[in-house]
């Protein structure tokens, strides 16, 4: 923390632990760290503890944690993808998150179990824990996270910090308009000197998950099917667009179609992440068509080469009037006048979404467009993909490792006295 | 960044490190290498507390076992603004406001000691359930207006709004009506659409036009009188023909030449009378700092434009001058009032150019040298002496040369060599 020649440098560790829990994926590790420990799908399964006697079975407090103990109904929770995404009868795929905050509670309580018993490996006692939260968060929310990370995890210390704060700071800035797009949604948040300004927020459900939905319909009207990969025993080499040919696995029965439309899901989240590409500017089929094709293989099997559908899909995403750069402008038009050359000055792209192919670019080229002309704009994006999906986290993590930042965390002494109140002073 | 490589930046006898390896001394087998030579020092995982805080949490984190514990050296970071403060009996004899409850009052000040005064934070995060909606500039009125009154009437005010001049005390007036009107301004600006803005210029363009066939038609008139006056004066019949306005009449045609013609003359007579001038003027305008373009041509604009950097100055001469001016200890963007505006333009535009003259002047500094070596390898055993005058190294003090002699130098290389 301070050198040999009595320079005081910024970094100082406590333990602490940094959670960012979002609709696609939880993402937690220590502080000053680069990128999280680990990230799990936010998604938990919750199934009949019967069925499969496997030898975890024997550490009751792990990923797969017991609970309802009334005889003969109990349930099992299935956590992280090696547990999630084997087919269990009756397990049925349930989320904690609703409308960009934690909505289930009981549920979220086995994910941070999870999170400290398998991926931490650590006592809660002994960690600080940072979390992220929507700039919309609502108090009772807030409040009872704070409730739950004192009163169940004894955490010495908590705080909570509004995400795109922390993505403009994981892109060293501290006055940003951070576009985040996510799974759920899309959204423009002004922060100015490190507080994010909450009227002026502006979002759209256009994130990664209706991008998915699109995905689905668009194969659909293509008469391509997407079998799900985990029914597959074997396939055989064809050629381009001839029919697929493979056997079929036998599965268990009794597969819930909650489990099996998650699966789906991530195939066309996969399939998104292979093809998609969002053209500089409104789609416009012969620039389009010039554009060389990606190819893209079926679990069944078929392949095939994408073309102009590759920017047909996106362009949902840039839509008029929910768009992104719609959102940028929204945003930046709620602000004070006095701000708003700062705001334009920064714009911060982050969030998975942003990683699509071209979607930095097509952001820039559309707000150059509606930018007002007075303004010198900027837009930055992280350079890499994780950096970009992770910015909250990367954040986080650097502010809890900073010296003094060390005074701002609501202690457990705190808390006692002041009790959940003083949150919202305390983390504005 | 790793702290040895910030110490390679910042070390304390304030040297560059070597960019060759230095190491000259005898092969590595023959060093004795005289590792470990101190103990290793311990690390621990040690609980420590935090003065910047108020509760006295303990929380851990590692250090040398060695080091004394003194206090948290991130504590010193601690800073806050301090806001006033007053009583229920103060607020009741100074503060009442018809516009203002007293709870509102207190809400205000809350928010500024939990937001350090950044009113736009403050603004965002006003009560709008509990109170009006209130503007920034209400909110700074009534934030300054208490400032004001209190530091009247109170005997120890609080530091920061406050100065002390020739001691008496001093306070800041905020001009709410003018910051009002200037944020509907702008507001107006900014929210200007597209179309707008052409409009805009379409009119501007359209005036530019009126205006110069305004000039034009002067111009003519002014033909025509001098036309008319002639013709009064001298025996010319054609009176009439300033009726029928067509200039082709041969004397129009005539005198309209003439005029040109004498135009043309009087402009070559000034370029031929400039140019022995120029010529050694030329080397000055290329090292003439930088020039600020008078107003750009698009209608409205705001005062701060006019300190914005012209794109033909480089991004390194950029952050040379901004760094010159932090030496200075002068703001890189300061408040753009019309005598600052013009005063910082200047100055930058000196700096800009007194940092093309080091530059040139370390250039003729360095081909000297080079020279110079070049001639003794060439003549061993002579030495070659640079006259003090041409030689300014390390002679600070010393009076330097005027600015001419210096861009004459640069201006011909071959004046370099010949005066060696
Ligand atoms: N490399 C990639 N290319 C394209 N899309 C990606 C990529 N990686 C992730 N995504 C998409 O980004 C989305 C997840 O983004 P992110 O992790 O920011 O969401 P989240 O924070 O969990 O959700 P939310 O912010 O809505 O609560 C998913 O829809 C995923 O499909
Ligand atoms: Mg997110």
């Amino acid at each position: 923390m301070s050198g040999p020649n009595g320079m005081l440098y910024g970094g100082d560790e406590i333990g602490a632990l940094v959670f960012d829990p979002g609709h696609h994926s939880l993402r937690v590790g220590y502080a000053q760290e680069d990128t999280p420990k680990a990230d799990i799908p936010a998604v938990i399964g919750v199934g009949p503890a019967t069925h499969i006697p496997e030898p975890e079975e024997k550490v009751p407090d792990g990923n797969i944690t017991q609970s309802g103990s009334k005889a003969g109904n109990e349930l099992r929770h299935y956590i992280d993808v090696t547990e999630l995404h084997v087919p269990r009868p009756h397990m049925e795929i349930q989320s904690y998150m609703k409308d960009g905050q934690v909505d289930n509670w009981d549920l979220f309580e086995r994910m941070l179990d999870y999170c400290y018993s398998k991926v931490i490996r650590s006592p809660s006692e002994h960690h600080p824990a940072l979390f992220t939260e929507a700039v919309w968060t609502t108090r009772p929310a807030r409040e009872k996270l704070a409730e739950l990370l004192f009163e169940k995890y004894q955490a010495p210390a908590f705080f909570l910090v509004k995400s795109a704060v922390l993505a403009a700071f994981a892109n060293g800035k501290s006055t940003a308009l951070v576009v985040d797009a996510g799974a759920s949604q899309t959204s423009a948040v002004p922060v100015v000197d490190g507080y994010a300004l909450v009227s002026a927020a502006a979002r759209s459900p256009l994130g990664g998950d209706h991008l998915a939905m699109q995905a689905k319909h668009m194969l659909a009207n293509m008469h391509i099917q997407m079998l799900p990969i985990y029914s597959i025993q074997s396939k055989e080499v064809i050629r381009e667009r001839e029919r697929g040919r493979y056997t079929l696995k036998t599965l268990p029965a009794g597969l819930t179609h909650s489990w099996q439309q998650y699966m789906l899901k991530r195939q066309y989240e996969d399939f998104c992440h292979c093809i998609a590409q969002i053209s500089e500017s409104p789609y416009d089929e012969r620039t389009a068509a010039s554009v060389p094709g990606v190819h893209y293989e079926f679990p069944g099997g078929y392949h095939q080469d994408f073309g102009p559908e590759r920017f047909k899909l996106t362009e949902c995403l840039f839509e008029q009037t929910l768009g992104a750069a719609h959102l940028v402008c929204a945003a930046a038009g709620a602000c004070d006048a006095d701000a708003r050359p700062a705001l334009w000055g920064s714009v911060v792209a982050c969030g998975g979404l942003a990683n699509t192919g071209g979607w930095v670019e097509r952001l820039a080229k559309e707000l150059a467009a509606r930018a007002p002309s007075s303004h010198r704009l900027k837009s930055h994006a992280a350079p890499n993909a994780i950096e970009r999906r992770f910015a909250a986290w990367i954040g986080g993590s650097i502010l809890a490792s900073i010296g003094s930042f060390q005074q701002m965390w609501i202690s457990s002494q705190e808390y006692d006295e002041g009790g959940k109140g003083q949150l919202e002073r305390k983390c504005p | 960044m790793h702290r040895e490589v910030f110490a390679l930046l910042y070390n304390d006898n304030k040297e560059l490190p070597p960019l060759l390896p230095t190491d000259t001394g005898k092969a590595y087998k023959q060093t004795k290498a005289k590792l470990g030579m101190r103990k290793v020092r311990k690390w621990v995982w040690a609980p420590f507390t935090n003065p910047a805080r108020k509760d006295n949490a303990v929380f851990h984190h590692w250090k040398r076992v060695s080091d004394e514990s003194k206090e948290y050296p991130f504590a010193q970071f601690n800073k806050l603004v301090s806001i006033p403060s007053y009583s229920e009996s103060e607020y009741n004899q100074y503060l009442k406001s018809e516009d203002w409850s007293q709870a509102e009052t207190d809400h205000l000040m809350d928010l500024c000691q939990r937001f350090d005064l950044r009113f736009i934070v403050i603004h965002d995060r006003w009560d709008r359930a509990a109170f009006r909606d209130r503007s920034v500039e209400d909110l700074k009125e009534r934030y300054y207006g208490i400032c004001a009154t209190l530091s009247k009437v109170k005997t120890n005010p609080w530091s920061n709004s406050v100065t002390m001049v020739n001691g008496e005390k001093r306070t800041y007036h905020y001009d709410a009506e003018h910051e009002r009107k200037r944020k509907e301004q702008l507001r107006r600006l900014f929210d200007r659409t597209q179309e707008q803005i052409d409009e805009e210029q379409m009119l501007l363009t359209e005036l530019k036009k009126i205006e110069a066939r305004k000039r034009e038609r002067e111009r003519k008139t002014q033909d025509l009188q001098k036309l008319i006056s002639r013709a009064d004066s001298g025996s010319t019949p054609l009176v009439q023909a300033t009726n029928n306005e067509g200039s082709a009449t041969p004397a129009n045609v005539a005198a309209n030449i003439a005029r040109r013609h004498d135009r043309k003359i009087h402009k070559k007579k000034l370029t031929s009378q400039q140019r022995p001038i120029r010529a050694v003027e030329t080397v000055t305008v290329e090292w003439s700092g930088i020039k600020f373009p008078e107003a750009r041509g698009t209608g409205v604009w705001l005062r701060s434009q006019r300190m914005k950097l012209p794109p033909g100055v480089g991004q390194r001469k950029t952050k040379a001058i901004e760094q010159e001016l932090r030496l200075m200890n002068i703001d890189v963007a300061p408040m753009p009032t019309e005598a600052i505006c013009k005063g910082f333009n200047e100055l930058r535009s000196d700096l800009a150019l007194v940092l093309d003259l080091k530059n040139a002047l370390d250039s003729c500094e360095y081909e000297l040298q080079a020279l110079r070596h070049q001639y003794e390898a060439l003549n061993p055993g002579k030495t070659l002496t640079i006259p003090s005058s041409i030689c300014s190294t390390h002679t600070d003090n010393e009076a330097k040369p005027a600015v001419g002699e210096i861009i004459d130098v640069v201006g011909s290389p071959s004046a370099l060599n010949a005066t060696i």
